[in-house]
């Protein structure tokens, strides 16, 4: 028996709206379908009309998750075209926040995988240790998740000695727990059942479909932004790239467990190494006209962010590639043979961030419900003969 | 007179409000335990220590809006969960707490009991794999055939499991199988094998974690219950409450020794009997992972199973040896 | 693999004071630089109106009183406020006008009642030490 069986846009497993359509044949998958656009917020458009500064707030809301990720790349675009040198006591404390993220994305994922694999105590017990990271970030920059410690030029909040103490005392809490519980977690013998040998990926088709972040590692390619790429200061810290050869879910949790320990180390490396200075250089508030490329590791993967000046106080055009949309060709190879029970698993190895990603029109003819792929051109000739001819709307204002 | 008594007994104690309060302490307890096994504080506000927060919940679904889906078969979908509650309350009924007379069997004790309490445990499943199949939604659907897979996987360890105690006892009587045990404590230690494997045979049939795939809601949202909402999943899940206390008085009654010492003594036995065994339930739930319903099959028959003919030769053996 | 890998750090916590903050009832303590709720403080303001071109949200909003005795009025709609503390970054004056508070617990059943507004007069450079008379009166 064959059938169709619609997972999203609204489902238990998914936390934000996607439609994964999925023919199974009994219990196992046979074709699997993603559908995007539920949650498109047109947020490349309104960065067109925000100044460099409004924009790094604007970027930071692209993701909940990898808010400071964003944030991150965006200014590093910006300051390349501003020709700006952030102090270097500046670039470690925005770095430090990069590791710290890294370490809360990483144990909410080890959560959301033992809640989709219905392990909670796992879940409630990683979690619960997520909380040490989420109070250091709230001490360092003032909120919980948008960090918000990005400016052009620098950081916006200076470390002081009791604060550095905090987060080697954080650090070395979260290292125990974390090695513990991961050495337990993957003893068990019922959740190891539930996630080796599951979506499988191999090296060939991980890198002929682009995959990105611990999805690739997973499969055995050690590829990473901060070494090979590495920006301000990865150079100067001494970490390994974590990469597992099993391919599956559970080489998807070794990864980013080695992920975990590494960014402690490195975490550790950048508050004792903390250089003196300024944290923070002068950023004009225009930019010379030009374009640039920004990669930078988030936890989930590369992101990039492809930013054009035109030598006014906002962007011309920002261009955002979230690694959730490079990880989508990889998760439909994934997801096929798989059972029903594996969809949730599979579907957040990648660690999908739905809303980062939605980039995509899809054009659905409203009779017919066939769709169609227009050129950009076509696309705005539409919009302005429809705008042409609309009824003029009353005076459009804010509720207040 | 007689026919007020009854009423008593059916609806009363120890019937229907009488299972209802006990039943949502249980789930209380075992939300509880749960919960503090994970580090968290579990229900704390409605009531003292949370007690009341079973029935506030089954209170709030009561006064849900009610939906029953067009393509559903209309009479079929309302009607289970009163047939589910029925038949788990009479089950609770066949209970030996308050049938401890050896010599006089009434309706509610009699030779053969523990095959009938045994059938009406696995009727629920049979009624939920029938409610999945009445609503039509692809999700129950899916959840009905894992119902009915799990079935086939479980059953079997559980009725052998429970049934060589009776062996041993040589009684197919639940009162008197408890007496037996009574008498002679240290026989229980045999049984210890066919405890554990009876525990998490139990812990499928009530489809608790690890075993709680046909309502898996990562995968297939509500399972089962998908297209249920208000009353009717009130029912449901007051059926799955009754049935966490009658399993697990029918594994205190069969691996435990039972309840002696008349109604009240055997009724403290009772409280602290069950309660140990839905704290090992709750453990189990929150010791393991949710499998597969391949791996349950699989688990099941390569592991259940031959522990449960093992259990089962043993005490062949045993009783050959002790006559 | 082990079975039951968990369980004695399961057995561990079960009698174990629980991690939640049982929050109505309890705090936690927010840190000294916690971004709360902007306000002003309008005997520093100089109304350069850096802050209500640098807010991301457009949550600041500066108008003419009086332009001849130089009176404005501020509104800060903290429903659209996003707590970035852009303001108080990009504020010139020292000490600064733009100030933000701890408080987070600021919701309610009207978004028009988060609306907080200050009428005051343009302070000069240099603030005296008594600045001029201000009705900072936020509207509730």
């Amino acid at each position: 028996m064959s059938f169709q069986i619609p997972i999203g846009p609204q489902h238990p497993a998914l936390k934000e709206p996607i439609s994964l359509r999925m023919t199974v044949e009994g219990e196992v998958i046979t074709d699997a379908d993603i559908r995007l656009g539920y949650n498109h917020r047109g947020l490349e458009k309104l960065a067109e009309e925000r100044t460099w500064i409004q924009n790094i707030y604007l970027t930071e809301r692209i993701c909940g998750i990898c808010s400071h990720s964003h944030a991150t790349c965006y200014v590093q675009g910006v300051e390349k075209l501003m020709e700006l040198t952030p102090p270097r006591r500046g670039l470690y404390i925005r770095y430090l926040v990069s590791e710290l993220e890294r370490v809360h994305s990483h144990l909410l994922w080890l959560g959301v995988a033992g809640h989709e694999a219905g392990f909670d105590s796992f879940f409630m017990y990683t979690w619960r240790d997520r909380e040490i990271v989420m109070d250091l970030l709230e001490m360092i920059s003032g909120n919980r998740v948008h960090y918000a410690i990005n400016t052009l030029g620098g950081v916006r909040r200076d470390l002081d000695e009791g604060q550095k103490s905090k987060i080697l005392e954080g650090v070395a809490t979260l290292r125990k727990r974390s090695e513990y519980y991961f050495r337990i977690g993957a003893t068990e013998p019922s959740f190891v059942a539930r996630i080796a040998g599951v979506g499988m990926l191999s090296k060939e088709r991980a890198i002929a479909l682009c995959a990105v972040g611990p999805v690739l590692r997973a499969s055995g390619v050690a590829r990473d932004v901060r070494k090979e790429d590495p920006c301000a200061v990865y150079d100067e810290l001494d970490f390994n790239i974590g990469t597992a050869d099993s391919c599956d879910v559970l080489g998807r949790v070794v990864v980013r467990v080695k992920e975990l320990l590494e960014s402690y180390k490195m975490i550790e490396q950048m508050v004792k190494g903390l250089p003196d200075g300024d944290i923070v250089a002068k950023a004009p508030r225009k930019a010379k006209p030009g374009e640039t490329v920004s990669r930078y590791e988030a936890p989930r993967g590369e992101n990039i962010h492809y930013i054009q000046a035109n030598g006014s106080d906002k962007p011309e055009r920002l261009k955002v590639r979230a690694p959730t949309l490079a990880n989508y060709p990889a998760t439909v190879e994934m997801l096929r043979k798989g059972f029903i029970a594996d969809i949730p698993l599979i579907f957040a190895a990648i660690d999908p961030c739905i809303c980062c990603a939605e980039r995509t029109v899809t054009l659905v003819s409203a009779r017919s419900g066939e769709e169609s792929v227009v050129r950009m051109s076509d696309l705005r000739r539409r919009a302005l003969a429809r705008s042409g001819n609309a009824p003029v709307k009353g005076n459009a204002v804010w509720p207040f | 007179m007689a026919v007020l008594r009854t009423f008593l007994y059916l609806l009363v104690y120890p019937g229907l409000i009488f299972l209802f309060v006990y039943s949502t302490f249980c789930e209380w307890f075992d939300r509880k335990v749960y919960a503090r096994l994970q580090n968290r504080m579990g229900p704390t506000h409605t009531g003292r220590f949370g007690l009341l927060q079973p029935i506030a919940d089954f209170l709030k679904l009561l006064a849900k809006e009610d939906v029953v889906p067009e393509a559903a078969d209309k009479r079929l979908f309302s009607v289970l969960p009163a047939i589910g509650l029925a038949v788990v309350a009479t089950a609770g009924l066949l209970l030996p707490v308050w049938n401890f007379d050896l010599a006089r069997p009434g309706w509610t004790s009699f030779p053969g009991d523990i095959i009938v309490i045994l059938y009406l445990l696995s009727l629920p499943t049979l009624i939920l794999f029938l409610a999945a199949w009445s609503s039509t939604n692809l999700f129950s659907t899916i959840g009905g055939s894992r119902v009915l897979t799990m079935l086939f996987g479980y059953e079997v360890p559980l009725f052998l499991a429970v049934l060589s105690p009776a062996i041993l006892a040589d009684s197919w009587r639940l009162a008197e199988i408890a007496a037996f045990y009574q008498a002679r404590p240290l026989l229980l230690l045999p049984n210890l094998l066919g405890f554990f494997v009876a525990l998490i045979a139990v812990q499928a049939k009530l489809e608790r974690t690890p075993f709680d795939i046909p309502h898996a809601e990562t995968e297939i949202v509500g399972g089962t219950f998908t297209e249920y909402s208000g009353k009717k999943l009130a029912l449901f899940r007051l059926t799955f409450d009754v049935e966490l206390v009658v399993a697990s008085g029918l594994l205190a009654a069969v691996f435990m020794g039972g309840f002696p010492g008349g109604a009240v003594i055997g009724f403290a036995h009772f409280v602290v009997k069950t309660l140990v065994v839905i704290f090992l339930l709750s453990l189990i739930r929150a010791l393991t992972a949710r499998i597969r319903v391949d791996q349950v099959i699989s688990f099941s028959w390569k592991v259940l199973a031959p522990l449960a003919v093992i259990q089962l030769l043993a005490i062949i053996l045993l009783k050959g040896f002790l006559s | 693999m082990r079975i039951a890998a968990f369980l004695p750090e399961l057995l561990r916590h079960l009698f174990k004071k629980p991690a939640t903050v049982d929050y109505p009832f309890q705090k936690l303590a927010v840190p000294k630089d916690f971004r709360g709720t902007p306000y002003l403080r309008p005997e520093l303001c100089i109304v350069c109106k850096a802050c209500e071109r640098d807010c991301p949200a457009e949550a600041i909003e500066i108008t003419d009183v009086d332009p001849a005795e130089k009176r404005f009025k501020m509104i800060i709609h903290n429903d659209r406020c996003i707590h970035c503390a852009q303001c108080v970054d990009s504020c010139p004056t020292t000490p600064k006008a733009m100030q933000i508070d701890s408080l987070y617990e600021i919701a309610t059943d009207d978004r028009h009642k988060l609306k907080a507004e200050w009428v005051f007069a343009r302070a000069v450079m240099k603030p005296k030490a008594s600045a001029p008379a201000a009705p900072a009166a936020p509207a509730a």
